[in-house]
C-alpha cells in the first residue's frame, strides 16, 4: 500500500458512510461516528506505518504529488483534527441534532472525511491546479457543514456569508493563479521557483498575480483585511465545525501558503523582498486587529474567533521571518510546529464550550463563573488551554510564539515585532479574563458533569499541551528535517 | 586509612539512592497514602531512611573529591551556554554531612513513630519528612550553587509543610507562613549572589570552577580589581545563610517554628536544615577568605546573633523555645567561626576540617538529643511545654533525665564531652583573629551554661508544680532508643574512634592561646552553672524578670511596625500605580480608544454581507496597490 492511496481509501469511506446514512435509516449517529472515527484512526495508523518506508512514487502521480516531511506532517495533522472533530460532533450531538432538519446528523460525519481528503491532497500538492482543486473540495464541504444546523438562524446566516465570500475569494485565487501562470509560464512550485530566479519575467505582472494569490489564500487563513467573515461564521456554525474551520482549514491554508511563499522567496528571487514585506505587514496588522476587539469580547466563542485571527497573524509572521538563524526550523517548520501546538489548545478550548452547552450553560463569560468549584477538572483543563493560547511558558503555546519573535529579531522586522508583542500581551489579558471568571466564586450549586470519553480525550489534549510545552524537542527534530527549497538555497 | 580512589567512582549508585530514594518514597506516600494505608506509609519512610543511612555510612572515609553527574538539568546550547546538572560533589565534607543528616533523620523517624502515634495525618507527616530528606540531601551533595539553590527552596517548602503540620492551629499556620516568608528574603539575596558570580565567572557556578577561577581566572581579577563586587557577592550569598540559619536580623522565624511537632524541631530546626546555611558558607569559605570585609561582616553578625539569642534564652519559659534560642546562639557561633576563619584569609572545608563544620557536627547530635528529650517530656506531660509547670521529672523519667543531662552537659561544654572540643576550636580561632568576638563568645558560653542549667533545674529537679508533671511516666522503648543513641554520640562524637572516618568534620592542632582559651571557657562554664544553681534552686517561679530579654529585644514588634510602614506603604503605592498606570494608561485608555475605534469598526462588522463583500474587494485592491505599486519602489 502506498501513501497516496490513503486519500482514495478515505474518500471511499466517506461515500460509503454517505450512502449508508441515506439508505439505511436505522443506523444511529453513534454507529456512523464510530465507523468514521475508526476509519480515520485506521488511515492514520497506515500513514504512520507506511510513511517511513516510502521512497519513490509511480510516475503517473509523481508529477502532482509529493511526499516530503511537510506533506506527511500535514496529512497526519488533517487526520488528527478530523478525528477530533468527529469526536466533538458526537459529543455535541444531543443539542446539535435539535437544529437539523431531520433531527439527525448524518452528513456531519461523512463531510469531514471529504474535507480531510482535500486537506491531505493539498499537503502533497506540487502545483497550483492541484492546490486549487483540493482547496475547493475542502471549501465546498465546509459550505455545507457551516450551514448544517439549519434551524439555527445564526448558522444559516453564517452559511450564506461563508458561501458568498468564499466563492468570491475562490475567484480571486483563480485569477491570481492565472496571472502567475501568465507571468512565469509555470504552474508547479518548482517551475515558479526557477522562473523567479532566472529572470526574464515581467515583474509587474507577476506581482499583480501574487497579490491576488495572497488575497485568496489570505481569506482562507483569515488574514487581515480578509478576516471580517471570521467572527460571524465561527459564532454561527456549530462548534465542531468552528473547530474544523479554525484548525483544519487554517492548517490547510498555511500548508499551501508555505509552499507558495517558499517558491516565491527563494534566494535570488526577484519578488523576495516584496513578498516578505507584505507578509510581515499583513501578519503584524492581523495580530493587532485580531487581538484588540477580543479585549472586550464577552462571548467566549467569538473570543476564540478573534484569537484565531491573531494566531493567523503570528503564523504569517513566522513565514515572513525567512532568515531565522536561532531556531533549527525553516519558516515552514516553525509554522508546522505552531499549528501542532495550536491544535490541542484550540480543540480543548472549544471542547470546553461544548461541555458548557451540554450542562445547560451558555458561551458567555458569565457562564464560566464559578466553574472551578463545580468541575475542577474542566476548569483546570480550560485554564491550561487558555494559558497555552496566551503563550505561557511550560505550555505548548510558548515556544511557537517565542520562535516567531526570535525570527522577527533575526530578520530585523522591528515593526512586526512590536505588533507581535502587543498582540501577545493583549492575549494574556483576554485569555486570562476567562480563567479569572472560572475562579470567581458563584452562589449557584448546579454541578457540571463530564462524560468519561470527554474527560479522557480532554485529559489527553491537556497532557499534550504540557508535554509540548516542556519537551518540544522531538517534534522540533521531526520538523527540522523539512526540506524547504528556499532554506536550502539561502545557505550562503 | 586506606586510600580508595575506586570508592569514589563506585559511589554513583549510592548517590542515586541517597538522593532519589527519599523523593520516590515522598511521592509514593503523598500520592498513594489513601491506597497504602497508614502503616505501609510509615514503614516505607522509616525503611527508606534506614537504607539512606546505610548508604551514607558506606560513603564515609572518602579521600579526595570527585564530581558525579547524576542527571543533566539545565543545559543550553549543548552545554556551552549553560551547563548545570544534578551533580554530586563527593568529598569529606558532603560525606560527613550526609552521615549526620541521615543518622538524625533515621532516629527522628523512629522517634516519631511513637510520638505521632495519635496523629490523624501520619502519612502526610512522614511523606513531608521524606521530602525534607530529599531536599536536604540535594543541598549537601550539590556541586554547584544553582543546584544548591533549587534544593534550598525545596527545603524551605518541606520546612513550611512540617511547621504547619497542625495547620488547624492558627499559630502553626502563622508560624509556617512566617518561616517561609522570612526565608524568602534571605533567598533573594542568595539568588542575587549566585547571579553575580554567574556573571563574573561566565556562567560557571560549580564550587570547583569558582575555586579555580579565584586562583587564576575572572574571579581573581575581580577580587583584586573590584573588591567591592566580591564583597557584594559574598554578602549576598551570606544573606541566604542569614535566612536559613536564622541569623540576625532574620532570626525571628526559628522560635516560632517550634509550633511544628517536636521531632521536626529536632531534625530540621536544630540539627540539619538550619545548619544548611553554615554548610553552604563552609562550602564557599574560599570566597569568604577572598573578601576581608565580607568575612568581618559575617563574623560580626554571627557573634551578635550568638550573644543576643543567648540573652533571650535566659528569660524564656517554654522548653522548646529555650532550646530554639540556644540553637540560634549556637548557629551564631558557627557563622562567627566561618567569618573568623575567612578573616584569617584561610580557605578550609572540603576535605580540610573547619571549626564551623566541627561545631555543626557535634551540635547536631546533642541538640537533636535535647529536642527529642524535650519531646519525650512534652509527650509525658500531656503537651505541657512550660518549664514552670514541670519540675521533679527526674523521679518519674530517670532515663530521659539522664540523657537530657548528658545533652545539656555537651551543649554547655563540660570538658571531655564533644561540645567542649568543638567550642574550644571556635574560641581558639576567635582568640587569634578578634578579641572582641572572643569576649562575646566567652560571655555567650557563660550564658549558655546559665540558661541550660536553669532549664534543667526547673524542669527536672525539685517538686512537681502541676498535675501533668506529677503524673508523667517514662516513655517507651522506641522513643528511648534514639535518645540513648544520641546521648552516646553527644559524649563521644569528638573522640578519635568516631571522628576518624569523619576526619573532614574535625579540626586538629591548637592555636597559641590554647590554654588561656581553655581556662577562660571553663571559668565561664563554672560561673554560669553556679549562678543558675544559686538563683533557681527550689524556686516556684522565675525570680528574674528582664522584660527586654523576655520580649526578645522587641524584634517582632519592630518588624510589625516596619511592615506596617513600608509594606503597607509600598502596597499603597503599588495600588496607586496599578490604578493610574496599569489600569488607566495601559488598559483603560487604549480600551477607550479601541472601544471608539471598535464602535466605528463595528459598523463595518455589522453582519452586512454587502459590506463584507465590499471590504473584501477593498482588501484585494489594497493588496494590489501595496504589492505592485508601493513595495517595488521601496526597495530601490
Amino acid at each position: 500500500m502506498s501513501v497516496f492511496n490513503l486519500e482514495a481509501l478515505l474518500a471511499l469511506l466517506g461515500l460509503f458512510v454517505l450512502l449508508l446514512e441515506a439508505f439505511v435509516p436505522s443506523v444511529s449517529s453513534k454507529a456512523l461516528a464510530g465507523i468514521c472515527m475508526a476509519g480515520v484512526a485506521g488511515v492514520l495508523v497506515l500513514l504512520v506505518t507506511v510513511a517511513g518506508g516510502q521512497d519513490a512514487l509511480p510516475a503517473f502521480i509523481g508529477a502532482y504529488h509529493q511526499l516530503d516531511t511537510l506533506a506527511i506532517f500535514y496529512k497526519a495533522f488533517a487526520l488528527v483534527i478530523t478525528f477530533l472533530v468527529l469526536w466533538l460532533t458526537l459529543e455535541a450531538a444531543p443539542y446539535l441534532s435539535k437544529f437539523t432538519l431531520d433531527g439527525k446528523l448524518g452528513e456531519m460525519f461523512s463531510l469531514p472525511l471529504f474535507v480531510c481528503v482535500g486537506m491531505m491532497w493539498m499537503a502533497s500538492a506540487k502545483d497550483l491546479v492541484t492546490v486549487f482543486v483540493s482547496l475547493e473540495l475542502v471549501t465546498v464541504s465546509f459550505y455545507v457543514l457551516v450551514a448544517y444546523t439549519r434551524k439555527s438562524a445564526l448558522a444559516l446566516e453564517a452559511g450564506v456569508k461563508y458561501l458568498i465570500l468564499g466563492a468570491l475569494s475562490t475567484g480571486v485565487l483563480v485569477f491570481g493563479v492565472a496571472w502567475v501562470y501568465g507571468a512565469t509560464g509555470a504552474l508547479s512550485f518548482e517551475g515558479i521557483t526557477k522562473a523567479v530566479q532566472v529572470g526574464g519575467v515581467n515583474k509587474t505582472a507577476l506581482l499583480f498575480g501574487v497579490s491576488f494569490l495572497l488575497a485568496g489564500l489570505g481569506f482562507k487563513v483569515a488574514a487581515v483585511p480578509f478576516q471580517m467573515w471570521v467572527p460571524d461564521v465561527y459564532q454561527g456554525a456549530s462548534t465542531p465545525t468552528t473547530v474544523f474551520l479554525s484548525v483544519g482549514s487554517k492548517a490547510a491554508g498555511f500548508a499551501v501558503l508555505t509552499r507558495v511563499i517558499d517558491a516565491l522567496t527563494v534566494s535570488g528571487s526577484m519578488v523576495r523582498q516584496e513578498v516578505i514585506t507584505v507578509l510581515s505587514i499583513a501578519g503584524a496588522v492581523t495580530v493587532v486587529v485580531g487581538s484588540l476587539p477580543a479585549l472586550f469580547q464577552t462571548n467566549v466563542k467569538r473570543l476564540l474567533a478573534y484569537s484565531s485571527i491573531s494566531h493567523a497573524g503570528f503564523l504569517l509572521l513566522a513565514l515572513a521571518a525567512r532568515d531565522s538563524v536561532r531556531v533549527d526550523l525553516a519558516p515552514g517548520g516553525t509554522v508546522a510546529f505552531y499549528l501542532a501546538t495550536y491544535l490541542p489548545m484550540t480543540v480543548l478550548g472549544f471542547a470546553a464550550l461544548i461541555q458548557m452547552r451540554l450542562n445547560g450553560r451558555g458561551e458567555e463569560l458569565d457562564d464560566f463563573k464559578g466553574l472551578a468549584q463545580k468541575s475542577p477538572t474542566l476548569a483546570f483543563l480550560i485554564t491550561l488551554a487558555f494559558a497555552s493560547l496566551a503563550g505561557l511558558p511550560l505550555t505548548a503555546g510558548f515556544f511557537g510564539k517565542m520562535w516567531v519573535m526570535l525570527g522577527l529579531v533575526d530578520q530585523q522586522l522591528w515593526f512586526a515585532l512590536v505588533c507581535a508583542i502587543i498582540g501577545a500581551a493583549a492575549g494574556f489579558y483576554y485569555y486570562f479574563r476567562v480563567i479569572l471568571a472560572m475562579f470567581t466564586p458563584e452562589e449557584s450549586t448546579e454541578p457540571v458533569r463530564m462524560g468519561a470519553l470527554a474527560r479522557g480525550v480532554c485529559v489527553v489534549l491537556g497532557c499534550t499541551i504540557i508535554v509540548l510545552g516542556v519537551y518540544p524537542k522531538p517534534l522540533q527534530m521531526l520538523l527540522a528535517k523539512v526540506p524547504v527549497a528556499g532554506k536550502n538555497a539561502t545557505g550562503h | 586509612m586506606p586510600p580508595a580512589p575506586d570508592l569514589v567512582t563506585q559511589s554513583a549508585p549510592l548517590m542515586n539512592i541517597l538522593l532519589f530514594l527519599p523523593l520516590a518514597v515522598a511521592l509514593v506516600i503523598l500520592i498513594g497514602r489513601k491506597l497504602l494505608g497508614v502503616n505501609v506509609c510509615v514503614f516505607l519512610a522509616v525503611a527508606s531512611s534506614a537504607i539512606c543511612l546505610l548508604c551514607a555510612i558506606m560513603n564515609l572515609g572518602v579521600v579526595g573529591s570527585e564530581t558525579i553527574r547524576l542527571m543533566p538539568f539545565l543545559i543550553l546550547d549543548g552545554g556551552k551556554l549553560l551547563n548545570i546538572g544534578i551533580d554530586v560533589l563527593h568529598d569529606g565534607q558532603s560525606a560527613g554531612m550526609m552521615f549526620i543528616v541521615t543518622l538524625i533523620g533515621f532516629l527522628v523517624q523512629v522517634f516519631s513513630v511513637k510520638y505521632m502515634e495519635e496523629d490523624d495525618a501520619k502519612p502526610r507527616y512522614f511523606g513531608a519528612l521524606s521530602l525534607f530528606l530529599f531536599s536536604m540531601t540535594g543541598i549537601v551533595l550539590a556541586d554547584n550553587l544553582v543546584m544548591m539553590f533549587v534544593f534550598w527552596e525545596l527545603v524551605g517548602l518541606s520546612s513550611f509543610l512540617l511547621i504547619g503540620h497542625w495547620f488547624q492551629k492558627p499559630s502553626a499556620a502563622e508560624a509556617s507562613k512566617k518561616a517561609f516568608l522570612t526565608n524568602r528574603i534571605g533567598d533573594f539575596g542568595f539568588m542575587i549572589g549566585i547571579l553575580l558570580l554567574f556573571g563574573v565567572n561566565h556562567g560557571d557556578v560549580t564550587f570547583a570552577g569558582l575555586k579555580e577561577s579565584l586562583l587564576m581566572g575572572p574571579l581573581k581579577a575581580t577580587s583584586e580589581g573590584q573588591g567591592w563586587l566580591m564583597t557584594a557577592a559574598v554578602l549576598c550569598l551570606f544573606m541566604g545563610a542569614v535566612g536559613k540559619s536564622a541569623q540576625m536580623p532574620l532570626h525571628v522565624w526559628l522560635p516560632d517554628a517550634m509550633e511544628g511537632p517536636t521531632p521536626v524541631s529536632a531534625l530540621i530546626h536544630a540539627a540539619t536544615m538550619v545548619a544548611a546555611g553554615v554548610y553552604m558558607l563552609v562550602r564557599i569559605s574560599f570566597l569568604v577568605a577572598a573578601s576581608e570585609m565580607g568575612a568581618t561582616w559575617i563574623a560580626g553578625i554571627g557573634g551578635i546573633t550568638a550573644l543576643m539569642a543567648a540573652l533571650m534564652a535566659t528569660q524564656q519559659g517554654d522548653i522548646k523555645r529555650i532550646l530554639a534560642y540556644s540553637t540560634l546562639s549556637q548557629l551564631g557561633y558557627m557563622v562567627m567561626a566561618v567569618g573568623l576563619v575567612g578573616m584569617g584569609g584561610e580557605a578550609m572545608g572540603g576535605n580540610a576540617g573547619h571549626p564551623a563544620m566541627f561545631h555543626l557536627y557535634t551540635h547536631a547530635f546533642f541538640k537533636a538529643m535535647l529536642f527529642l528529650g524535650a519531646g519525650a517530656v512534652i509527650y509525658s506531660c500531656h503537651h505541657e511545654q512550660d518549664i514552670w509547670k514541670m519540675g521533679g521529672l527526674a523521679k518519674h523519667m530517670p532515663v530521659t533525665t539522664f540523657t537530657f543531662a548528658v545533652g545539656t552537659a555537651a551543649l554547655i561544654g563540660v570538658p571531655g564531652l564533644s561540645g567542649f572540643v568543638s567550642k574550644e576550636a571556635i574560641l581558639g580561632v576567635a582568640w587569634e583573629e578578634c578579641k572582641w568576638l572572643f569576649a562575646a563568645g566567652a560571655f555567650t558560653a557563660m550564658l549558655t551554661a546559665f540558661y541550660m542549667t536553669r532549664l534543667f533545674i526547673v524542669a527536672f529537679l525539685g517538686k512537681a508544680r502541676s498535675d501533668s508533671s506529677s503524673h508523667a511516666m517514662e516513655v517507651r522503648l522506641p522513643m528511648l532508643v534514639p535518645l540513648l543513641v544520641l546521648a552516646f554520640l553527644s559524649v563521644f562524637s569528638a573522640y578519635h574512634f568516631m571522628e576518624a572516618p569523619l576526619k573532614a568534620m574535625a579540626v586538629h592542632g591548637h592555636g597559641e592561646g590554647h590554654y588561656t582559651v581553655m581556662g577562660i571557657s571553663i571559668a565561664a562554664l563554672l560561673i554560669g552553672v553556679i549562678a543558675a544553681f544559686v538563683i533557681y534552686r527550689g524556686r516556684e517561679k522565675d525570680p528574674l524578670n528582664i522584660k527586654l530579654f523576655a520580649n526578645k529585644f522587641y524584634f517582632d514588634e519592630v518588624y510589625a511596625v516596619l511592615i506596617k510602614v513600608f509594606q503597607d506603604g509600598l502596597a499603597w503605592l503599588v495600588t496607586g500605580v496599578e490604578h493610574a498606570v496599569v489600569d488607566g494608561l495601559v488598559a483603560r485608555l487604549p480600551a477607550a480608544m479601541v472601544a471608539k475605534v471598535g464602535q466605528k469598526a463595528r459598523l463595518l462588522q455589522a453582519g452586512q454581507l454587502q459590506g463584507y463583500t465590499f471590504l473584501l474587494g477593498v482588501g484585494v485592491l489594497l493588496a494590489i496597490y501595496v504589492i505592485v505599486f508601493v513595495l517595488p519602489g521601496v526597495g530601490h
